[in-house]
This record gives C-alpha cells, structure tokens and sequence, in this order.
C-alpha cells in the first residue's frame, strides 16, 4: 500500500470543462461520468411526460427559478420545443453557478449512484480562476452537497502530474479556451500563464468555410438531423434531397439552433480537420488526400486542402487577418514565446524539455508533429508529451485529479467540512495554492 | 479378453483361476476398495492381488500449489484520522483486519516541514536592518518562503509586495544574507566546523547568478545560424587538432626510426601548448620502443644497479674462469619460472621483424651471410651478427621511408604546382633525401666489412644506443645524410600541415 503512495479514500474528481463534465473516482483512469456542460432549460412547464422519460431534470434557483432543466446525454442533444440551450462555462471560468448544482448532482447521484455526502471531492479550475469563482464552487459543495472534504486544484497542475511530471510547460487547447501553463514543482507560475479563446477562431473560421461554400461546391446549410425528417443519398457535392421537419423549425429557440450548428461544425472538423506538419504549403495541402464527409442533410463532398486550412489557425494567421482584428486570439507559438518571456531563463530549458500537450482540441491529425516542428525551429532540445490515447488526452486535468487525490500524502490537504465552518472562504485560498 | 485377461494373469504370476463367475466379481469389486493410483480398467484386470504394485503407484504428483498465505485475509473499511491534519476530518478506507486500529496514518510522515530560520524583533533591529528592505517586507518574504518551502520560483512568482519589484536574485540575497547574519550571531551549540558548514551552505553570490544568468540568456538568444556556424567552427577545430596529431604522430615515428630518440637532432620547435605532454610521452616511447629493439643484447648498459652489485662480487672469479654473465630477456609474463632454463647462444639470435624480414634476408644473402645460421656462434660472432641483421634492418626501413618520402615530395611538388618554375629549378627537398639513399647505399658493403675485421664497432652494438651515436661519429657521411633527411622531412610534414590547414 506504501509502496506506490496510493491509499484511496474513495474520493470523487470532478472536472467541468467548456464542452463536458467529467466525474469518477479517485484512482479509475477514465471517469464515470461525462455529461455535456451545455444544459437545456424551458421556462413554461408544458408537458411533463418529456422529463419523465429523458431522466435528468432539475430545479434552477435564482433568476431561472421555476424553469425545467434538461442536463445530461439526453439534456441538449434531444429537440424539444421551446428549450433554450445554456453553457455556464465562458472562456474556460464558470460564470454562472446556478446550474452547476443540478450538473454535478446529475452527474454522481443519477450516473455515478453514489451519494455526494459520502465521498471527499477534488475539483478542478482552470489556471486563471478567480478567487471568487473558487470560493464559491466550494461553498457549492460544502453548503449544497454537504461534502465531508473539499479540495480545488488546477488542471495545468493536474494535466503535468498526468502526464507524470512536476515540473511542465502544458499547453492545453480545450474547446474554447487555448492556454500555456508553466508549472514547476507542482505550482503554476502565474506570470508565465497565458491563454486566449484560439479554439473559438478555429471554430468561427470552420463554421465560415462550410457555410460561405467555394468554387468547386456552393454553401452548406447546417441543419442538425433533429430538424430532418427525411433524405436521400445523392453523389458528393451534388445538392441534398431533404426534408424538413416543419412541425419543429417554429418551435425551436434561436439558442439551440446556434449549440446544433456549433455542433455540427465541430462534428466536421473533428472528423476531417488537419494540420499539416511542416507549415502551410499549398503544393502539400493539395497532395494529401480528401476526406469525404456527409452532413446530416445528406450533402456530402470531398474536402481537400480546406481541411488542412482549419488547423493552420493554431500555428499561423496571416497578417490580412491579423490587421483586421487587433483582438485577435493569439496562436500557440505566440503564446508559448509569451509564456516563456515570463519565465526564468534557467526555468526555459527544463520547461522546453517537458512539454505536455493535452486538452480535446490538440487531437486535430498531425497537431502535435507540427508543434513539434514548430517548437524545434526555435528551442533545439524540445521534448513533447502528448497522450496517444484519445482518452487521456481530453481528460487529462480529470486524470490528474484521479491520481492526485489518490495518494496518501494528498489527505492531508483536503479542506475538511470542519475547517470550511471554522474558517470560511479563506481557507481555501490559503489550502489550494 | 479373457485369454488376454488370463496373459496377464500369466504374466503377472497370479494363479490361474477357472474364468471367474458373476458373483464371485462382484464380491471382488464389493469386498476390497480399489486402491489409488490404478485405474478401474487395470483394477477389474488384475484385482486385489497387486498390492505392491499398487504402493508405487502413487497419485501423480503435480506442481505444488502456490501458498497465498493464510487462506482469506479480512479487509474492513475503517475510518482512520490523518497525524499531519490538524482538524479532526475521518476519512475511510479499506485496511487489511489485522492491522492496529491505533497505528499512525502511515502517510502523515511525510508530511515533513522544512526547518526555516526566523528571528524576533530583537534580533531584526540589532542585525538584520537593510536600507533596501524594510521589517515588513522581510516578513513578507519569510512567509512566502514558509508557504512554498524555498522553491525559489515558485516564490518569486508569487511575490506581490507593494511598492517593490524584486528580482529572484534580490529575494535570495536576502533571504541567504539574514540567514548568514542569524548563524553568526546565534549562539552556535555545535562546534566550530558544523557552524563553518551551515554558513557555506547560505552562501550566495548576487554578482555572479546574475551574470550567470546572463549567460544563459545570450546563450538561449543565438540565432540557428550562429548555432549552426558555432558547431562548424566546433567540428574544424576538432579536424584540424587530429590533422596535427597525425602528422606529429608520422614524425616522431620518423625521428625514431632514423635516428633514434636521444640523437642529438634539432628537434623541431612544438608551437602548441600541448607540446610539453606530447614530448614526455614521447620520450617514454622512445625508451621503450628502444628496450625492444636490443632484447638479447649479451652485455646490455642497461642492466638494472641491483642485479649488478651481487655479479660485481663474483667478477674476480668469473675473470679468472673466463664466465661471461649474460643479461637474460625479461621473462615474458610473469607466470613464467623464476629460472630460465639453459639455452644455446644461437638459439638467441634475433629474428628481423616479419614486415621486412624478406628483403634483410635478401640484404644479408647479397653480402653471403645466413641471417639464421653461425658456423661458430660464439659470444662475439653472435654479438656481430645481432648488430648485422639490426643494421640491415635499419637500412631497409630508411631505404622504404626514403622511397615514401621521395614518392610524398612528388607530390608535394606538383601539387605546389607549375606557377613558379624557379622552384622547380632550385633543388627539391627530395634532392637531400636521395642523396642520404645514396650514401647508405655506399655504406653498407663497408658496414660488412667491418662486421668482420672491427672489434670496437661490435662491441658498440651491445646497447643500440651507443651503437647508434658512434655509427654517426663512424661514417660521417651518413649521419650527415641522416640528419639532412630528417629536417627536410620535417619541413616537408609542416608544410604540408600548412597545406591542409588551408584547405
């Protein structure tokens, strides 16, 4: 039991990121629980035959008070009329901790079937979180959960430590948010932090490729299936035979058309999408071969470079763009030449050599190979860790969280329910570094 | 089966029954229990009567089972409390049964605090005051260094006091000089060395980390292409020292062979530090190689002070009985006897080094010697013979490094090319080594002749040292010959180092 440092006390790690809330057990190497973050909510309680069978459903306080939650695989995804559709997380912080209760008590009391007042729990915050934000998450769990220990850590850490280093650079590109965190033994080094909202411009720059169409095929509608009633194949980048459903267009709410859409898009980048992996070339762009891909309307076609455009956004903008936008969000090399600036110039080599690249967005094909190239051209003993498995790549902070909060040297660093009573909100502050 | 039934039975000496009845089977089969070890078929064969048989035929034994302890070990899920915790929070896990309830968390030890200095208000006013920091920011400083346990980065990352900026390295001249101002003036309760010990261990040199670190910096600041021209420059200078080494290699080997280590020629100024090494080491060398040349040298001037203080006792007496003490090869390994069995004179003489041996036969047949064979192979004969083939075998290594050196200047010479046809003219530098080939040539057959007829010249073989200096003195035209040889052939290496350094 000494022997590798793990003594589990069943504790539950909770990690809640922009596109998902992970939750599982201390010490499992995937989590129990994956629920979309995005909830869908109505205000006018209609029929009540829906919830009963699409399980989840909660209560919201506040503003929202009185509204239906629908939370969980079958809260957003399923078309129900007049539900709008809600993310409390914006740019990697929650700003809204109203439905965050339902979201978790969701995802350990309806999946996980474990009682929240039993079990520690480890949550996970994003490096630049606020005070505030941290306190409240856990008067969150102490209040309304009535957890017996507490404890938040930061995924940059966590991400390290799952990757099985204390000292790391992580660049962790998530579905909003893209950062570069330096953590050395354990710490983030705030000043070295930094992130910008790249995911979204990859994300805007798709949406605008497959609807604004090109020479070879015209623009894509991107109707979600729940809105199709019937269609029939037709040869690629021919126009779609299909059918809508008229009964639901009326009913549905401008918000879940726009989660659908983005759900499409990232649908399609997730499955053609690349990068290419020495910079971009357009002789080498048109020689990889096209993916074909068809959209729930039944249009399909080949996409041959543009594919390999949409990656390119994470390495390069060109300075068109870059004159257009001043707010621009800053690539990755950007962010990393920024966030090795800050750092100690003793620190760089050590950080250069444990690069730890994590997060969903980095699965992009080729991703990590251009990195690599990227970093090489400017650091000569570079060193990347990036996780193979798909898995451990997008649960990495909740990984880490796993490991963290099973070793034996950790239970003392939890903050007890007696502690959060004794001391209030600052303990938190003075626990969690 | 019942004739086969009865063959066994035969076989077996079991007395033949008349084909046993139903009943009488079934009383066989009721009455005794079939042993283990047989199976039913050969049982109902041979029945009862095969006990010791039976007895050897034990169960099969298979591999032993693993022992996994004492059957089923209880787990019970307890709830224990952390020693590190200062709150009273239970946790549960699952322990074996058998272990103390009452046992310290086994974790809670490493919750280890590092033991940081801290000094009173006291102590701050007579020692510590600064007039770049004041007592607050002191105490800020030594809280955070508490909080992170001197991770000095992580420190420095944190540190948000207002009003100051501080560098990583102002943080720790601080935090090391209290440190160093606190041992001081504490009273110590160790001695003297252990104090010595802690106030290097708070060492800390402002000046230099930031140069270092400035170093570091221009060192991450190269651009690839003075990266890149930094390792061509790197790999030149390695080709260009092994360059040198080679050809001082091919140049010692030189002096060696012609002339011998110790002489006497103008050695050729070395203008690299490492001269001096290259020079010790060479001379090991040459005295070594020099042992190896005059092995079996009956009367050898090297003998060792030792050995020839109990020989001088009995000189006298070997005088008058005409014994001739010689000195006997080191033994070759030291395994071998301590006695060196008795051997013939002629059994001792020295074969040629196998590279040339062919051609110093040849050179020794042309003047009609046997290089193997003395019809009288007395002391002085084989003395003379030994000098013979050592000589012969020096010319012929001269005669192959002059036609290598000749074959090199030609070379050289075109090399250096057709610009100027007045170097071409003036003599070449190949001219002197020709003409040294030429004087060897003319001295051998005298050398022969000697061989015979000169007493003194034998003797001076006995060390190939002396040997050597007084061949010089002998025939003076080939020493001179020698050493002409020698020099152009240094000044051709060097020019031709000069040559590559160039390309």
């Amino acid at each position: 039991m000494v022997n590798y440092g793990g003594d589990e006390v069943s504790a539950l790690v909770i990690d809640i990121g922009s596109s998902s809330l992970r939750a599982g057990y201390a010490g499992d190497d995937t989590p129990k629980a994956i629920i979309p973050t995005s909830y869908g909510y109505r205000k006018t309680v209609s029929d009540s035959d829906i919830d009963m069978t699409d399980g989840a459903t909660g209560e919201l306080t506040g503003p929202k008070a009185n509204a239906q939650l629908f939370i969980g695989q079958n809260g957003p995804g399923i078309w129900r009329e007049n539900m709008e559709v809600e993310n409390p997380v914006v740019d990697g912080l929650i700003q809204d901790f109203n439905p965050i209760k339902p979201l978790v008590e969701h995802a350990l009391v309806d999946i996980m079937r474990c009682n929240p007042t039993e079990h520690p729990i480890l949550v996970t915050e994003p490096a630049w979180n606020t005070p505030a934000n941290r306190e409240r998450m856990a008067e969150i769990m102490f209040e309304e959960l009535q957890v017996p220990a507490f404890y938040i850590a930061n995924t940059g850490v966590l991400n390290a430590f799952a990757a099985g280093r204390g000292s790391a650079l992580v660049i962790d590109v998530g579905q909003t948010m893209a950062s570069v965190t330096p953590v050395v033994d354990g710490f983030v080094l705030r000043k070295g932090l930094v992130y910008s909202s790249l995911p979204k411009l990859v994300h805007a720059h798709a949406r605008h490729i497959l609807l604004s169409g090109s020479m070879s095929r015209p623009g894509i509608e991107l109707l979600p299936h729940q809105l199709i009633s019937s269609k029939y194949p037709v040869e690629p980048g021919l126009s779609p035979q299909f059918t809508l459903r008229q009964d639901r267009i009326a009913k549905t709410t401008e918000s879940w058309r726009t989660w659908a859409e983005g759900r499409e898009v990232d649908e399609w980048i997730q499955t053609v999408a690349g990068v290419l992996d020495q910079g971009w070339n357009d002789q080498v762009a048109a020689s990889r071969p096209p993916k074909q891909y068809e959209f729930p309307t039944g249009f399909n076609t080949y996409f041959g470079s543009e594919r390999l455009s949409i990656g390119e956004q994470f390495f390069y903008h060109s300075p068109q763009l870059m004159a257009s936008n001043p707010n621009l969000p800053k690539h990755i090399p950007a962010l990393m030449t920024e966030s090795l600036r800050e750092c100690d110039p003793e620190l760089r080599q050590v950080l250069m050599g444990n690069v730890v690249l994590t997060g969903g967005g980095s699965l992009f094909s080729g991703f990590s190979d251009r990195l690599n190239s990227e970093l090489s051209r400017s650091f000569p003993h570079t060193k990347i860790h990036a996780a193979g498995n798909p898995v451990e790549r997008r649960y990495g902070g909740w990984l880490g969280g796993s490991i963290l909060a099973s070793l034996g040297t950790f239970h003392q660093l939890w903050i007890s329910k007696e502690e959060w009573q004794d001391h209030g909100k600052a303990i938190v502050g003075q626990r969690c570094k | 089966m019942a004739a086969s039934a009865a063959d066994i039975r035969s076989a077996l000496s079991i007395p033949n029954t008349p084909a046993p009845t139903q009943p009488q089977k079934k009383q066989n089969a009721t009455s005794t229990k079939k042993p283990d070890g047989i199976s039913r078929e050969l049982y109902s064969l041979i029945g009862p009567s095969a006990p010791s048989l039976a007895a050897q035929l034990a169960k099969p034994r298979l591999k032993q089972k693993p022992n996994f302890g004492s059957g089923s070990v209880k787990w019970e899920m307890r709830e224990f409390k952390n020693g590190a915790r200062s709150d009273g929070l239970e946790l549960r896990h699952w322990v074996k049964a058998t272990t103390d309830p009452e046992a310290d968390y086994p974790f809670a030890k490493y919750n280890a605090q590092p033991s940081t200095y801290d000094y009173t208000q006291e102590e701050y006013v007579r020692f510590l005051e600064d007039l770049e920091w004041t007592k607050e920011e002191t105490d800020y400083l030594f809280a955070l260094i508490r909080d992170y346990d001197l991770r000095w980065y992580i420190i420095h990352d944190r540190y948000e006091y207002p009003g100051s900026t501080r560098s990583m390295e102002d943080l720790k001249d601080r935090y090391f000089s209290v440190c160093r101002k606190l041992v001081r003036n504490r009273p110590w309760s160790g001695d003297e060395t252990s104090k010595n010990l802690t106030l290097s261990s708070f060492q800390f040199d402002k000046e230099r980390e930031l140069t270092r670190k400035k170093y570091i910096l221009s060192l991450d600041g190269r651009t690839p292409d003075q990266i890149a021209e930094e390792e061509a420059l790197y790999v030149e200078i390695k080709r260009l020292e092994q360059n040198e080494r080679r050809f001082k290699k091919d140049r010692d080997d030189l002096l060696r062979l012609l002339a011998g280590i110790d002489s006497g020629l103008p050695e050729v100024v070395e203008d690299d530090p490492s001269g001096l090494t290259s020079d010790i080491k060479k001379k090991k060398k040459g005295s070594m190689a020099m042992d190896l040349d005059s092995p079996s040298t009956p009367l050898s001037a090297s003998i060792p002070m030792i050995k020839r203080i109990p020989s001088t006792k009995n000189a006298a007496e070997d005088a008058l009985h005409c014994i001739v003490r010689s000195e006997l090869p080191p033994p070759t390994s030291a395994t071998k006897a301590a006695h060196p069995p008795a051997f013939l004179r002629s059994f001792k003489i020295p074969y040629p080094k196998t590279a040339i041996a062919p051609k110093v036969v040849q050179t020794l047949s042309e003047i009609g010697i046997s290089h193997n064979r003395l019809v009288m192979p007395t002391r002085h004969n084989c003395a003379l013979l030994e000098s013979l083939l050592d000589q012969a075998s020096t010319l012929v290594e001269t005669k192959r490094m002059v036609d290598k050196l000749e074959l090199d200047a030609r070379i050289l010479k075109t090399r250096l090319g057709m610009k100027d046809d007045q170097d071409m003219e003036a003599p070449p530098p190949s001219a002197s080594i020709a003409g040294g080939d030429i004087g060897m040539d003319m001295d051998e057959p005298v050398e022969g002749g000697e061989a015979e007829t000169e007493e003194g010249r034998a003797q001076s073989v006995v060390s190939t040292r002396s040997a050597r200096s007084r061949d010089r003195k002998h025939p003076r035209g080939r020493s001179m010959s020698i050493s002409s040889v020698d020099t152009s052939v240094a000044a051709a290496t060097r020019a031709g180092t000069k040559r590559q350094k160039r390309s």
